[in-house]
């Protein structure tokens, strides 16, 4: 079996290269594959009837327990032989149907080969997930089938649609397969029927299950793809949508019913939808004009019996399904093939424009007759012998329930009497002569190989009635696997003697025939009663609700904007994490407001600082007011008693607000951006909400605090290992002093990165000292060394002044913090910071040009400076034969000075202050200096030498 | 007195591959004249990446790494496991034909996606001379190095501090190089700015977390919180610290709801990147997610399995229904990516405290093989250009198959294996975590993952469509034909790129039994 499915693989890939070789003549050595397959599967008759099984098993992905297992039992059988004869036969057909030049015939051949394959692949399968691969299959090729060339936009919805649908079906079948897998504890389709489970986890796997076969065989509610699939060629209608696609559905259900049909829900769903869409199909089939769509709704009434039968679950119908099955893939195939060549020779499939063709084209009126004939349940034809033996059977009550065989009954009656009815109507619109209408002209008569295939498929239907005890052994093969039946099993024969489902037939055939002939009044009886809502529409409603859905959504969430996807973000993390700290966070067991008042009333200022910064437009009074903030929170820490981190802090809320200035000097005043009062309340909620949450974490953590924190011997060891009295110094520099060398370092990367932003050539602009000759030029007085370079519209005497006064006297202080910071608060850090604040001073008073003369170096050369002298520290230490950065204290007395006591970490603490000036310089270098530079000489960047710019 | 750690330079030799060429390449970028910087930078990210990755296999291959060999090092910083060392070799792995797209030098008229000089100003007289010139920003390669040696760094991290250290020597280099496009540069810079203001509140996240974790547990080390966790696990300091670093993991792995900076960035970012960001920081963020759900606070899957089975749910939905009405390709593909982080954490679920975890292994599996088939779908888009650089617009692409069949035939290979049909790595993949999801009792899930997974093969599937079935861009029904877009020919490296990544989604979906295996044997942590 595997070889025959390679072999229909292979042939499907050299497809496209047959036709472009031999044209349309390809499809004769296609057809060979599955006729090969055919002849094998017949082959295998005799050994199937003794009841032995033909299985192969392959190893596939052990993994997964994924295997190859491939078997031919009765019913695989019977379907295998549909599935490759009708297969086969569509193929030689193909060979005429196509015009011989016909764009896109390769790709044609190659998927309808390889569809054939797959269904081969699929009703041969054992394991419930080779299964479903090959059914997957099958919808994708059936939807590259039915898109066709896809020229047109109904062919590729249609397309689109029947693939959806067969694949949410799909989808949902696997994991129903994989939960009925579970459940049986085993994968093998021959091992869950015989053994299935049980239990809540089974039935829901059934259900899904039979989703799969519902989508796939076209039930209500999902039957309307079927009809709008007939957009494809007609030989892929007769094919997927007649013998093997739609037959899937009816396959799987044949193939569990003995094993699961007592599974709860099984028979309520499969009987229910299984009578319900053969009397909608029936019904829709009546008021079509389009042969092929008659045909289409024709195909989803029968699939409704044939799902009736087949998942009744009880052996008569079981028995009556498979014969059914096989008879409705004969006729349905043969009138496909019909309208075909109808359309073929005519140009049009309109019954109202087809007129007399019965006699034009008397073969095929003949062939398609026969057909028919076994559509409707005539006798002698196959499709009277399965119907025959469906009504015996539920008439003898041949389901668990006698109520439900009786209502079960009663809907196949009236079902095969609207299916006589469309039948008769078929016929008449194909073929009869109408006195309203001019016959119609035969633009070019069939070719003999044309007709072969209908003439043979209507052969056989019509052979195999009469013949049809000859089938009895198969399909009671089969039969006889399904658990219940009646005690007396009646053969498959044409004749039975006058029993009631004689009458029945005769019955539904006058019904039928009465429907057809007052067919204007049925016609506009279904007209007026034809309500607004279809099932298609709904799916197209559901389609374009979700499409909508997601416009909607993807609209009010992606806008691209920053703070919506921060919003986001947080509103989670309140949402998750935070429910969990409401609910069930330990609060710690005292609250006390305040130590002081004045920190509540630092507290106030904070907050309405804050609440100010959300309302205030210009953007640097918001700068300011978040500066408000920082200096409060300084404040706080001065109360707390932590003097060495309010310094640090006023310092470093200093700097940043000078950075601020000098970049906001580049953007527009006010914040152009306006929200809508909801919008920023939303966002207020959210931002108060998250502050709230983060202080709440912090509180929590706090209170379960049970160890004792480590910083509780810092004092001790501050003072004895690191020979100061300010702790916060010296766990800087000797405590962690490897953090911190790591954190220095960082600023210098950081200081870097910030400059080659702005400076695109080199690291740092060459420093720009004030031209001598240019200084002289200018005669007025000035208070600064290049203050005369400013714009004197910009220049403040008052400032200049101040800052001549306090320049030298700042530094000198930066000098004490940095030496005293051991011991009294101050430090590397706080010095480092001052030293910065008193250049921009300069910066600030006299310009670039006196930023220049203030520091005449370049910033790298602080930075690594700074990072040498850190670093020296801690190799020196290692080179004295002590540990890196460990702390040396020399002790000593010189004249005039009087003791001194020389911690050597101060030399560490000397490069955090040369990296701090360094950064600073760098900050100002850049974004002040440099853009003034920029802004002066209108270019946006340095030139090499002898570069040009186009402007 | 600190003892230095042994350290296992077997174990190391994968990171300190990647770790050393990106050292070299920043040496290489200050000192090497400008013409030879890029072919040297090159061979340099190769030889980093597929060093990796063959001392990696090496590395799988010499020891038992699920068993008795299963080890830490550097002072138990990191692990050196299966599970770990699987992960390492496919970032690895990913990366170099992440490398090998990044240096394609044929298909953009300027030679190269990204831009020539990062700092000049978008739009300025500069940049206008710049976007011709054959110049390129040759510092993406030491970046991307690091970063993908900061994923290896990640997915191995047996401590939290060192998982936090790795995640921003991973991201940092992201953040820069998604803003380095050749063109639409304005729309790449801002993709930046997102990605590193978001991320950056992602990683503030994760160190709360981590520091809320260590009040709790007193240790950042992943096996003591693991004890910690079974003796106290309803601790609430310890839920609200996993709660916080899951924020920060599911962000980087683009987990709804944390993931709505993914459009906007894999739209910004130049093509090569997205690709890269897609498959290595994907394997990466699952395989951190995996360690820490499964090695850490495995002893109390009940804290975390409620949530994560949530967050699957939202991510599955929100990437298949939103993906709907995407009209962009590169969007398209960030919401299914979306979908995909969904879809793992379906695998994610199928924990098993007593060992063997189907879950894991299936996770490792799909990671693989999502992370090839995605690779190549973004591959295909570089080669899709018109005059304005790549046509990622969806009307773009139709009828392309008419232009291009090979082209389009790669892309529905890869489009089907992102839709999960069978025979390609995508089936294989969806197949594995699923079943692992419904092994552990979770079919409820799995039920929505299908349905999704419907969803989701109905935008990939109109993609295919419209290249099989429309008429050709460009031309109109009165027969005017204006100019569509070109399918550009690709380069030596995007073709090997596009040879491997098809070759594996088509080996992975059709014998798929060998690297499932191989897995499966990997599937171990070292507790």
């Amino acid at each position: 079996m595997l070889v025959l499915l390679l072999l229909h693989l292979v042939a499907a890939l050299l497809a496209p290269v047959l036709v472009r070789w031999w044209g349309r003549q390809a499809f004769l050595a296609l057809a060979l594959v599955p006729a090969a397959a055919f002849a094998w599967t017949l082959a295998q008759l005799s050994a199937v009837l003794d009841g032995r099984e033909v299985s192969e098993t392959v190893e596939w992905i052990p993994a997964l327990d994924l295997q190859i297992a491939l078997r031919l039992d009765a019913l695989a059988l019977l379907f295998a032989a549909v599935v490759t004869g009708v297969g086969a036969l569509v193929l030689l057909y193909c060979a005429r149907y196509f015009a011989p030049d016909e764009e896109g015939t390769g790709r044609f051949a190659g998927t309808l080969t390889a569809f054939a394959g797959s269904m081969l692949g699929l009703v041969v399968a054992d394991d419930l997930l080779l299964l479903y691969v090959f059914w997957e299959l099958t919808t994708v090729f059936s939807f590259l089938l039915i898109g066709g060339a896809g020229g047109r936009l109904a062919a590729r919805r249609a397309a689109t649609q029947a693939l959806v649908l067969t694949t949410a079906g799909g989808l949902a079948m696997l994991v129903g397969l994989i939960m009925v897998g579970q459940a049986s504890g085993s994968f093998l389709l021959s091992e869950v029927v015989a053994d299935p489970g049980s239990g809540t986890v089974m039935t829901a796997g059934t259900v899904l299950v039979l989703m799969g076969a519902i989508t796939k065989s076209a039930m209500v509610p999902f039957h309307f793809w079927l009809p709008a699939a007939m957009e494809a060629p007609t030989p892929v209608s007769a094919y997927l949508h007649a013998a093997a696609m739609v037959k899937a559905g009816i396959y799987l259900v044949a193939r569990l019913a003995p094993g699961l049909a007592d599974v709860p829900g099984w028979r309520p769903l499969v009987l229910g939808l299984g009578v319900a869409t053969m009397l909608v199909g029936g019904y829709r089939a009546l008021r079509q004009t389009d042969l092929k769509l008659l045909l289409a709704f024709g195909t989803v009434s029968q699939l409704g019996f044939l799902m009736t039968l087949v998942g009744g679950g009880s052996r008569e119908l079981a028995a009556a399904g498979v014969t059914m099955t096989l008879a409705h893939a004969l006729f349905k195939s043969t009138l496909f093939l019909t309208v075909g060549v109808v359309d073929h020779a005519t140009g049009t499939r309109d019954l109202r424009r087809l007129s007399g063709l019965g006699r034009r084209l008397p073969v095929l009126a003949a062939v398609g007759c026969l057909a028919a004939a076994s559509m409707a349940g005539l006798p002698p034809l196959l499709g009277f012998v399965g119907k025959e033996a469906a009504f015996t059977a539920l008439w003898d009550g041949g389901l668990p329930d006698r109520t439900a065989a009786t209502v079960v009954l009663v809907g196949l009656v009236v079902g095969s009497a609207l299916t006589a009815a469309y039948t008769a109507r078929f016929v008449w619109g194909a073929f009869a002569r109408k006195p309203d209408c001019a016959d119609t002209e035969v633009a070019h008569a069939p070719e003999p190989l044309f007709l072969a295939a209908p003439v043979v498929l209507a052969t056989a239907g019509l052979l195999a009635g009469p013949f049809s005890p000859l089938l009895a052994p198969l399909v009671a093969e089969y039969a006889e696997t399904v658990p219940f039946g009646l005690p007396e099993v009646e053969d498959l024969a044409l004749w039975h003697g006058w029993k009631p489902a004689l009458a029945l037939s005769l019955l539904t055939v006058l019904a039928g025939g009465a429907l057809f002939a007052v067919r204007a009044r049925v016609s506009r009886t279904q007209r007026r009663l034809a309500v607004g809502a279809s099932a298609d529409e709904g799916y197209w409603n559901v389609i374009q609700g979700l499409d909508r859905l997601s416009v909607l959504v993807t609209g009010t969430t992606q806008r691209g904007s920053l703070p919506a996807y921060l919003g986001t973000i947080l509103v989670v993390v309140l949402a998750l994490p935070g429910t969990v700290l409401l609910t069930r966070a330990p609060w710690p067991g005292e609250w006390r407001a305040w130590d002081t008042p004045v920190q509540a009333m630092v507290g106030v200022v904070v907050v309405t600082a804050a609440a100010l910064s959300l309302r205030i437009r210009q953007r640097l009074s918001a700068v300011l007011v978040v500066g408000v903030t920082g200096y409060g929170t300084a404040v706080l820490f001065a109360l707390q008693g932590a003097p060495d981190l309010a310094l640090t802090q006023f310092l470093v809320e200093t700097l940043t607000l000078v950075v601020f200035v000098l970049v906001l000097r580049k953007l527009p005043k006010d914040i152009g951006e306006r929200h809508r009062p909801r919008e920023r309340a939303v966002r207020g909620v959210i931002a108060v909400a998250v502050g709230a949450f983060m202080g709440a974490v912090g509180a929590v953590a706090l209170g379960a605090r049970t160890a004792t924190p480590v910083s509780a011997d810092y004092p001790e060891e501050a003072y004895d290992f690191g020979g100061g009295k300010n702790i916060v110094n010296v766990t800087l520099v000797d405590i962690r002093a490897w953090d911190t060398l790591g954190e220095i370092s960082l600023l210098v990367v950081a200081a870097t990165g910030v400059a080659s932003l702005v400076f695109l050539r080199s690291r740092t602009g060459g420093v720009d000292r004030a031209e001598r000759t240019r200084l002289t030029e200018v005669d007025r007085p000035s208070w600064l060394a290049a203050g005369a370079t400013m714009d004197p519209a910009r220049r403040s005497v008052v400032l200049e002044v101040i800052t001549r006064i306090l320049f030298h006297t700042i530094l000198v202080f930066s000098v004490y913090l940095l030496f005293s910071g051991h011991n009294d608060p101050g430090g590397g850090f706080a010095g480092g910071l001052v030293a910065g604040l008193a250049l921009v001073l300069r910066y600030l008073a006299g310009g670039r040009y006196e930023l220049g003369e203030a520091a005449p170096v370049a910033p790298g050369v602080l930075l690594g400076a700074g990072l040498l002298f850190a670093g020296g520290t801690g190799v020196g230490g290692l080179v004295l034969g002590a540990e890196v950065l460990q702390t040396a204290i020399l002790e000593t007395t010189l004249p005039v000075l009087g003791d001194v006591k020389l911690v050597t970490s101060l030399f560490f603490d000397m490069g955090v202050y040369l990296i701090v000036v360094g950064l600073v310089l760098d900050v100002l270098r850049s974004l002040g200096a440099e853009l003034d530079r920029q802004e002066d000489e209108d270019d946006p960047i340095e030139l090499n030498e002898g570069e040009m710019v186009v402007r | 007195m600190i003892e230095a750690p042994d350290l296992d330079y077997a174990a190391l030799a994968p990171l300190l591959f990647l770790f050393g060429a990106a050292c070299i390449g920043v040496l290489v970028e200050a000192f090497a004249p400008r013409e030879v910087r890029h072919p040297a930078q090159v061979a340099l990210a190769l030889v980093g990446t597929v060093g990796g990755l063959v001392s990696a296999v090496l590395l799988a291959a010499g020891r038992d790494l699920t068993g008795a060999e299963a080890d830490v090092t550097a002072g138990s910083a990191l692990a050196v496991d299966g599970a770990g060392v699987f992960l390492q070799a496919t970032i690895a792995g990913l990366g170099a034909l992440s490398v090998l797209l990044f240096a394609e030098r044929g298909l953009d008229p300027a030679r190269s996606s990204f831009v020539a000089s990062a700092a000049v100003p978008a739009g300025s007289v500069r940049d206008r001379e710049l976007l011709t010139a054959h110049r390129v920003q040759t510092e993406v390669y030491p970046l991307a190095t690091f970063a993908i040696g900061g994923m290896m760094l990640f997915v191995a991290a047996n401590d939290l501090l060192v998982m936090f250290i790795a995640l921003e020597v991973l991201s940092l280099p992201l953040y820069l190089i998604s803003g380095l496009a050749r063109r639409r540069r304005l729309l790449s810079q801002e993709a930046a700015v997102k990605y590193f203001l978001l991320g950056a509140f992602a990683s503030a996240f994760f160190l709360y977390g981590l520091a809320l974790v260590y009040g709790a547990v007193g240790s950042v080390r992943l096996s003591t919180i693991s004890e910690a966790v079974a003796t106290d696990g309803g601790d609430v300091l310890l839920v609200l610290g996993l709660a916080l670093l899951l924020v920060g993991l599911m962000f980087k792995a683009s987990v709804a709801p944390f993931h709505t900076w993914t459009p906007d960035v894999y739209q910004g970012a130049p093509t090569p990147v997205t690709a890269f960001m897609a498959a290595c920081t994907k394997v990466a963020a699952f395989g951190a997610i995996l360690r820490l759900l499964y090695v850490a606070f495995g002893t109390d899957e009940w804290t975390w399995r409620p949530l994560v089975y949530g967050i699957a749910i939202v991510s599955m939905i929100v990437g298949a229904v939103l993906g709907l009405t995407q009209t962009d390709l590169k969007r398209m593909l960030a919401y299914s990516s979306i979908a995909h982080a969904g879809f793992l954490l379906t695998g994610v679920i199928g924990f098993d405290a007593t060992g063997d975890s189907p879950g894991l292994s299936a996770t490792l599996f799909y990671l693989l093989a999502y992370g090839l088939t995605t690779l190549g779908a973004f591959a295909v888009l570089t080669m899709v250009r018109d005059g304005d650089g790549e046509a990622t617009h969806l009307s773009s692409w139709a009828g392309l198959a008419r232009r291009s069949p090979v082209l389009a035939a790669v892309m529905t290979l890869f489009l089907l294996a992102l839709a999960g049909i069978p025979l390609t790595s995508g089936f294989t993949g969806k197949f594995a975590v699923f079943r692992a999801a419904i092994d552990d009792g979770a079919w409820p899930l799995a039920v929505v993952a299908l349905l999704t997974s419907a969803v989701a093969a109905f935008f990939y599937l109109r993609v295919v469509v419209l290249m099989y079935f429309s008429e050709p861009a460009g031309s109109t029904g009165s027969g005017a034909v204006t100019e569509g877009p070109t399918v550009g020919v690709p380069g030596l490296p995007t073709t090997i790129v596009l040879a491997v990544t098809a070759a594996a989604t088509v080996v992975l979906g059709v014998v798929p039994g060998s690297v499932l295996d191989l897995a499966g044997e990997a599937a171990r942590f070292v507790g």
